[in-house]
């Protein structure tokens, strides 16, 4: 009986914390790049003595579902979409390289390329700096050029596209990072096209049926709650002496 | 309690943010020179409640871990300065810039502030000036004498009088441009002001430089694409409601919580 009601304790825990997942997801639906998170119960049996009824359920995230997201032309120049599974390479705040599907590129004063949250873009030898006065072009390999006042586009840089063949993690920061921390070399083949966004790529509604069935879930745990409560009170009156 | 309710209430906040945007450009629709604008959104930061590959005794490790994110936030406005359709007009004062550039305007306080649009008047003084009575820079006096006033591609001002019919010079219009346009800082009246993300102005010929041309009898109207708004209105109200939906789930799960 009291394992009962920590069995139950336990799923609706998971299912609240599943739903913590979901929400972000779905909050999410609209960010550029977003790459929404799989969830999934593990089953965590405890090994003792007798019959072994004792399975916990615990709520895992297995990382990001890599699937495309939707493109969204905005014929901007200085937005890019990411073709395949490769990623546009940035530089953390804690200076090491990371990854991210987010092509909303800017320029700061300073001149270099940009994210929106100011981390600078790397090319094939660190951060890109773009000449003042200039009209930036990105190509289809990530080749940037600056047009001047002549009228000639000069070559400035390139973007550092990864493909990489392991899955990449996400860290706290919500910046991708190969499992082993180290920096993923320069693809050649990795393809962008600018002009474009990639949206983000969680299923509205996947999430939603996601979510209703996780507050399913949770209700049937309150269920086996208050029968154990029942079986508690019933077994205390049989008890009970009269 | 439970992290799925402020969660979903950033989703929300950020999805009524996106419908401010919405909402302004189509405000601004028929405002000349107005640039649109939309809000760019980040996730926020991941909670690590338990780290994959974490030991979970002598000889196995966690093969996943649990990273919840905390929700989303706008980062940035960004503003997109392509180039609005040309309106011709009638009015001589009337000029649209074709490519990059801002026309420099003076403030009452004595600042330069920047603009697109080129819907100019001439006030009592004979000076060039915006709708709102702002000097066009560098200030120009149009004579009271003045028949015909001509503005050439590069900026050129020049004017004839009833006496002299050869165009004498005035001036010559100079424009502005940054190397960041979206770190100016929107002012209202359809001005910008230069902050330390735009860069300084450089400031040249109208023509020269990667700058725009100047085309006499047009006004450039607003950028914004009435479609691509709505298109986008539907999208934000759609992510708002599912939010909404997240909300009332957890909601939901709680009050049966609290039901037991």
């Amino acid at each position: 009986m009291d394992r009962m009601i920590y069995n139950a304790m336990a799923g609706a825990k998971a299912a609240m914390q599943r739903q913590d997942v979901l929400s972000h997801n779905l909050a999410n639906v609209s960010t550029t790049g977003f790459r929404a998170e799989m969830a999934s119960f593990r089953a965590v049996p405890v090994r003792g003595d007798g019959a072994s009824t004792r399975v916990y359920a615990l709520e895992t995230t297995l990382g990001h579902d890599d699937k495309a997201g939707p493109w969204n032309r905005t014929d901007r120049k200085l937005d890019v979409a990411l073709v395949g599974k490769s990623w546009l390479a940035v530089q953390g705040l804690d200076g090491t390289e990371a990854y991210t599907r987010a092509g909303h590129l800017d320029i700061n004063a300073e001149g270099l390329l940009v994210t929106p949250n100011g981390l600078p873009v790397l090319g094939d030898g660190g951060p890109v700096t773009v000449p003042p006065n200039t009209t930036v072009q990105i190509g289809g390999d990530g080749t940037i050029s600056a047009q001047g006042a002549t009228g000639r586009p000069t070559t400035v840089g390139r973007l550092k596209l990864v493909t990489p063949e392991a899955k990449l993690q996400r860290g706290e920061d919500g910046l991708f990072r190969a499992a082993d921390g180290a920096d993923l070399p320069a693809d050649a083949n990795a393809r962008l096209e600018s002009g474009v966004l990639e949206g983000s790529n969680v299923s509205a509604v996947e999430t939603m049926v996601g979510m209703i069935a996780a507050a399913r879930q949770f209700e049937q745990q309150m269920k086996l709650l208050s029968l154990s409560q029942t079986q508690g009170q019933v077994g205390a009156k049989l008890l009970s002496p009269t | 309690m439970m992290r799925s309710l402020w969660i979903a209430k950033t989703g929300m906040e950020a999805q009524q943010t996106q419908l401010d945007h919405i909402s302004h450009n189509l405000a601004n629709v028929s405002t000349h020179g107005y640039k649109r604008s939309h809000a760019q959104f980040e996730d926020l930061i991941y909670q690590n409640l338990r780290q994959s590959g974490a030991p979970e005794t002598e000889q196995t490790n966690l093969p996943t871990g649990l990273q919840v994110g905390l929700g989303v936030r706008p980062v940035a406005t960004s503003r997109t300065y392509t180039q609005g359709a040309l309106q011709q007009s009638d009015n001589p004062l009337d000029i649209a810039i074709t490519g990059d550039g801002f026309f420099q305007i003076q403030r009452p306080d004595g600042s330069t502030a920047y603009t697109r649009d080129g819907a100019f008047k001439v006030d009592s003084t004979g000076q060039i000036v915006t709708n709102n009575g702002e000097t066009l820079l560098p200030g120009l006096t149009v004579p009271p004498a003045a028949k015909q006033i001509s503005i050439g591609a590069d900026g050129t001002v020049s004017i004839t009088t009833a006496a002299n019919p050869t165009p004498q010079t005035l001036g010559q219009i100079q424009l502005a441009s940054f190397i960041n346009p979206n770190g100016l800082n929107p002012q209202g009246q359809n001005l910008y002001l230069e902050t330390a993300s735009s860069g300084a102005p450089q400031v040249g010929a109208p023509g020269s430089n990667a700058l725009g041309s100047i085309k006499q009898g047009f006004v450039e109207a607003s950028n914004v694409n009435v479609v691509e708004e709505l298109v986008q209105m539907i999208q934000t109200q759609r992510a708002y409601e599912l939010n909404s939906k997240a909300v009332q789930t957890s909601d939901q799960m709680l009050q049966r919580l609290s039901q037991i």
